[in-house]
C-alpha cells in the first residue's frame, strides 16, 4: 500500500513538474518579449528623434551643421 | 474593311473593371472631418517650422494655456500649463516619412510610413510617456489594389483590427472592418458606404459598438463649403448633430460650427505674409458654461 501510494505520488510529481516545465516555457516566452518591449519603449523614446535628425543631416543636399541649432 | 466605331453612348457607359481606387477606410469621413473639427485650442500657441532642406525640417511650438483636466463633478477644472514640443520632419516623397514630436514633459509621438513595394504599405505610430502603462503603439500594413484597399492593423495591449474598401461604381465605394481588443475584451464589426462626386460627398458608417455616424459635404462653389454631420451611439443613447462651414479664401481660411451641445466654435487662419500665419480659435459651449478663447502665430511653410 505504501508503495502504491508512493507509486502515485510519484506519477503526480511527474507530471506536476512537465506541466511546470510547459508552464515555464510559456511563460519564459511571454517574460522575454515584455522585457523585449519594455527595451524597444526605451529605444524608441530617447532614440527616435535624433535617428530623424541624422537621417535628415546625411540627407542630399546636406545641410550644414550650424543650421540645426540657428533660428534664421 | 472593319472600322472600329465607338459606341455612341461610350462617354456615359461606365467600365466596371476600371473603377478609380477608393480612399483609405481611416478617412472616410475626411471632408467633414476637416471642415467641422479644426484644431481649436486656448491660449497662446505659437509654431516655428524651420525647413533644412527640402525633406528635412525642425518644428519648436510653444503652447501656453489653461489646459482641461478631467473631473467628476460637472463643473470643469483647468489648470495653467505651458510646453514647449520639439519636432523633427523627414519627407521622402513618396517612399518614406517619419515624422517625431517631443514634449517637455517627455511624451513622445513618433509616426513612420514605409512603402514596402508599390502597392504594400507600412505605417507605425506610437504615444510613449514616462508612466507606465500610458504607452500606446500601432502598426498597419496597407495593401492597395486596382479598385480596393485593405489594411491590417496590430496595436498594443492585444488590439487587432483589419478593413476593407472597395469601389462599386465610379461614385460609390463601401467597405468593413471588424476588431478585437483583447485587454477589454471587446470585438466589433463595422460597415462604412461613401458616395461622392464633384460636389458633394456623403458617407454614412454603423459599428456594433452601437455607433452610427453620417455626414454630408456639400462644395457650394470653390471658396465655400457646407458641411453636416449626425453622431448617435443607441446602445448609450447619445445623440450630437452639428453644422459647418468652410470658407476658403484667397488670404484666409474661416471655418465654424454650430453643434445640438449648445457648443459654437470658430478657427480663423490669416495669411499676413509669406510664411507668416495669424490663428484665432474660439469655442463657446453654452451648456457647460466654458468659454475658450485662443490666438497664435505660424512660422514657416
Amino acid at each position: 500500500m505504501a508503495s502504491r501510494v508512493s507509486l502515485k505520488a510519484k506519477g503526480k510529481s511527474s507530471k506536476g513538474s512537465k506541466a511546470s516545465e510547459d508552464r515555464s516555457a510559456s511563460e519564459c516566452l511571454k517574460e522575454w518579449t515584455t522585457w523585449a518591449m519594455r527595451k524597444a519603449k526605451v529605444v524608441t523614446h530617447y532614440g527616435f528623434i535624433p535617428l530623424v535628425i541624422i537621417i535628415g543631416m546625411n540627407s542630399d543636399p546636406k545641410p550644414p551643421l550650424s543650421q540645426l541649432l540657428s533660428p534664421v | 474593311m472593319a472600322t472600329t466605331v465607338p459606341p455612341p453612348a461610350a462617354a456615359a457607359k461606365v467600365d466596371y473593371l476600371n473603377l478609380p481606387c477608393p480612399i483609405p477606410f481611416e478617412e472616410l469621413h475626411r471632408e467633414a472631418m476637416m471642415s467641422l473639427k479644426p484644431d481649436l485650442f486656448e491660449g497662446m500657441r505659437f509654431d516655428f517650422t524651420k525647413m533644412l532642406n527640402q525633406k528635412f525640417s525642425l518644428n519648436h511650438s510653444v503652447l501656453m494655456g489653461p489646459t482641461e483636466i478631467p473631473s467628476q463633478s460637472t463643473e470643469t477644472i483647468k489648470i495653467p500649463t505651458a510646453h514647449y514640443e520639439f519636432g523633427s520632419t523627414f519627407i521622402d516623397h513618396p517612399r518614406l516619412l517619419l515624422w517625431g514630436r517631443i514634449l517637455t514633459d517627455g511624451r513622445l509621438n513618433a509616426r513612420v510610413k514605409c512603402d514596402l513595394s508599390e502597392n504594400l504599405t507600412f505605417k507605425a505610430n506610437a504615444q510613449l510617456t514616462n508612466e507606465p502603462h500610458m504607452s500606446h503603439g500601432m502598426i498597419n500594413f496597407d495593401y492597395k489594389g486596382n479598385d480596393y484597399r485593405t489594411q491590417f492593423q496590430l496595436g498594443n495591449g492585444a488590439l487587432l483590427g483589419a478593413s476593407y474598401i472597395q469601389s462599386v461604381t465610379q461614385h460609390l465605394s463601401l467597405g468593413g472592418e471588424v476588431f478585437w481588443a483583447g485587454q477589454h475584451r471587446k470585438s466589433g464589426v463595422g460597415y462604412a458606404a461613401r458616395y461622392n462626386t464633384d460636389k458633394m460627398v456623403a458617407t454614412g458608417q454603423v459599428a456594433s459598438t452601437g455607433m452610427v455616424l453620417l455626414s454630408y459635404v456639400q462644395k457650394v462653389s470653390e471658396k465655400v463649403s457646407l458641411a453636416s454631420e449626425f453622431m448617435c451611439n443607441y446602445l448609450s443613447r447619445d445623440v450630437t448633430a452639428s453644422f459647418g462651414y468652410d470658407y476658403i479664401l484667397r488670404q484666409c481660411r474661416l471655418r465654424g460650427k454650430i453643434d445640438s451641445n449648445g457648443c459654437v466654435a470658430a478657427f480663423l487662419e490669416e495669411r499676413l505674409n509669406m510664411g507668416l500665419n495669424f490663428i484665432l480659435s474660439a469655442e463657446l459651449d453654452h451648456r457647460k458654461k466654458d468659454y475658450k478663447f485662443g490666438f497664435g502665430l505660424t512660422v514657416g511653410e
